[in-house]
């Protein structure tokens, strides 16, 4: 095993080296089946649904509309939803199906469909949202930001979903991000600063 | 305080807008012009020809057949969409660097520019403004060129401007002009002035946040801040200052726009949004 024609006698460290390199096996590492992490962007009314621990959701540039991040520590699923209007029934339902994910009432209820159809238990979900900002002075009526936090709030409260944590109003644009092998998740407000949750 | 003139000297850093563009720029505010005055323009001018017809000949317009001439490219797709292609490639390499003072991703100005532009030529026809509508679109696509200059103030200066728009009730624009002595809407007339753009284009550069209340009254003016409104709650080129613009509900009721109407805008701005991120690859 010691190499012989090296012109001294080896090391410890010859062997600690050797053996080191052996016992990592890094041929079956958990990196080398799946990547450490990807990051998928979940774009303005979009729904992404994740069962990959290697995945991380992350909804940027967040301003009225409000991203809601679900998660089920139990299976380790979960999904990232950024709406921007509260209201479906205010536009033809012709365009509503269309672009189901930029409402607060289809988006949502599609949301727990497919959190069904991956069998995440609705007793053990982690809400949180953030977004809802609005312009400074914005009077009530054309308030978007505060009528999508509304929104969100009376369906989830229906729904008997408790909202874990949210960071809503203001002017700041935020980003949020679910880390699905953790559960993990991440706000970040245009410069402010991050929360982790 | 900065510098003021340090800042102004930054607007020659900026990339002259080509000829035909800042031409077709003129042409649209002036009253007395017509739109086959700009379709001579743009016939003659070998400058562009080139570029717009690989645009033109991309798979994102579909055509079938070739383009083989400028002629040929206002007859098969319209001699607005030419406009706006020329207005596009004029001003997108000043747009594509990044502002970072303001926080901004790489071309996410760019892409906001551009958004609002269409969500500002949409508005204007609809509220039957389409002979003014190359100069909406134009105003909408230029007002925050002062941002690019302004950015690294902006960097240099955030801690005083956040303090003041965070803790003291100051928007963005007005904290801008506390601490560091003029703000991007100022500075991008100043550009406008030595482009030489016309009037209007200045006036509503200048005004685009409408701050001061004799503007509100203006329509056009109305529209590009709408349009920037719009962008803004749907996060589109929003950075560090967000959302922190005043929002005044007499312009819209003067226009009679209720919620409804802007929320349908909203929804159209992100059923268009696609289809002008495939055109900004483009240009």
């Amino acid at each position: 095993m010691f190499p012989t024609d090296m012109g001294f006698e080896m090391s410890n460290l010859y062997v600690d080296i050797k053996n080191r390199s052996t016992d990592i096996q890094i041929q079956n590492a958990p990196f080398s089946v799946e990547p450490v992490s990807v990051m998928t962007a979940v774009n303005f009314s979009e729904l992404k649904i994740s069962t990959s621990t290697a995945e991380t959701l992350v909804a940027f540039s967040i301003g009225s509309g409000i991203a809601v991040s679900i998660y089920d520590a139990v299976t380790k699923v979960g999904g990232l939803l950024h709406f921007v209007l509260p209201d479906s029934s205010k536009i033809g339902s012709e365009r509503v199906n269309r672009f189901p994910y930029m409402f607060a009432d289809t988006g949502i209820l599609a949301f727990l469909e497919a959190l069904n159809d991956i069998n995440a238990k609705t007793e053990t979900l982690k809400v949180v949202i953030a977004g809802g900002a609005q312009i400074l002075d914005q009077a009530a009526d054309f308030n978007i930001g505060l009528k999508n936090c509304r929104a969100i709030t009376s369906i989830l409260s229906r729904k008997n979903i408790i909202i874990h944590y949210e960071d809503v109003g203001g002017s700041s644009k935020r980003a949020l991000s679910l880390d699905i092998g953790s559960g993990c998740n991440m706000i970040q407000i245009a410069g402010q600063g991050e929360v982790k949750v | 305080m900065t510098n003021i003139d340090d800042i102004i000297n930054g607007i020659d850093t900026l990339k002259p807008i080509p000829p035909v563009a800042a031409q077709i720029m003129a042409l649209a505010e002036d009253e007395n012009s017509s739109m086959s005055d700009i379709a001579d323009l743009i016939v003659y001018d070998p400058s562009i020809t080139a570029s717009l017809l690989k645009i033109c000949n991309s798979a994102y317009f579909g055509l079938s057949r070739k383009v083989e001439s400028v002629r040929d490219a206002i007859t098969l797709l319209g001699l607005d969409q030419i406009v706006e292609l020329i207005l596009l490639n004029g001003t997108a390499e000043n747009f594509r660097d990044e502002p970072n003072g303001y926080g901004l991703g790489e071309g996410e100005l760019w892409h906001h520019a551009v958004l609002s532009a269409h969500v500002a030529k949409v508005l204007a026809e609809n509220h039957g403004l389409a002979n003014k509508k190359h100069l909406i679109f134009t105003a909408a696509l230029v007002k925050d060129i002062g941002k690019i200059i302004m950015g690294r103030f902006v960097a240099f200066s955030y801690e005083k401007i956040n303090i003041l728009v965070n803790s003291k009730g100051y928007s963005f624009n007005e904290a801008e002009k506390e601490v560091i002595g003029m703000n991007h809407e100022e500075l991008g007339a100043l550009v406008g002035e030595k482009w030489r753009f016309g009037k209007k284009l200045i006036y509503i550069i200048r005004n685009h946040h409408m701050s001061a209340e004799a503007c509100r009254d203006d329509v056009e003016t109305a529209m590009v801040y709408l349009a920037d409104i719009v962008c803004m709650m749907m996060g589109f080129g929003t950075g560090l200052d967000g959302l922190a613009y005043r929002f005044y509900s007499d312009v819209l009721n003067r226009m009679n726009l209720t919620d409804q109407d802007l929320q349908k805008t909203i929804y159209d701005t992100g059923e268009r949004r696609q289809k002008i991120q495939k055109l900004l690859n483009l240009v």
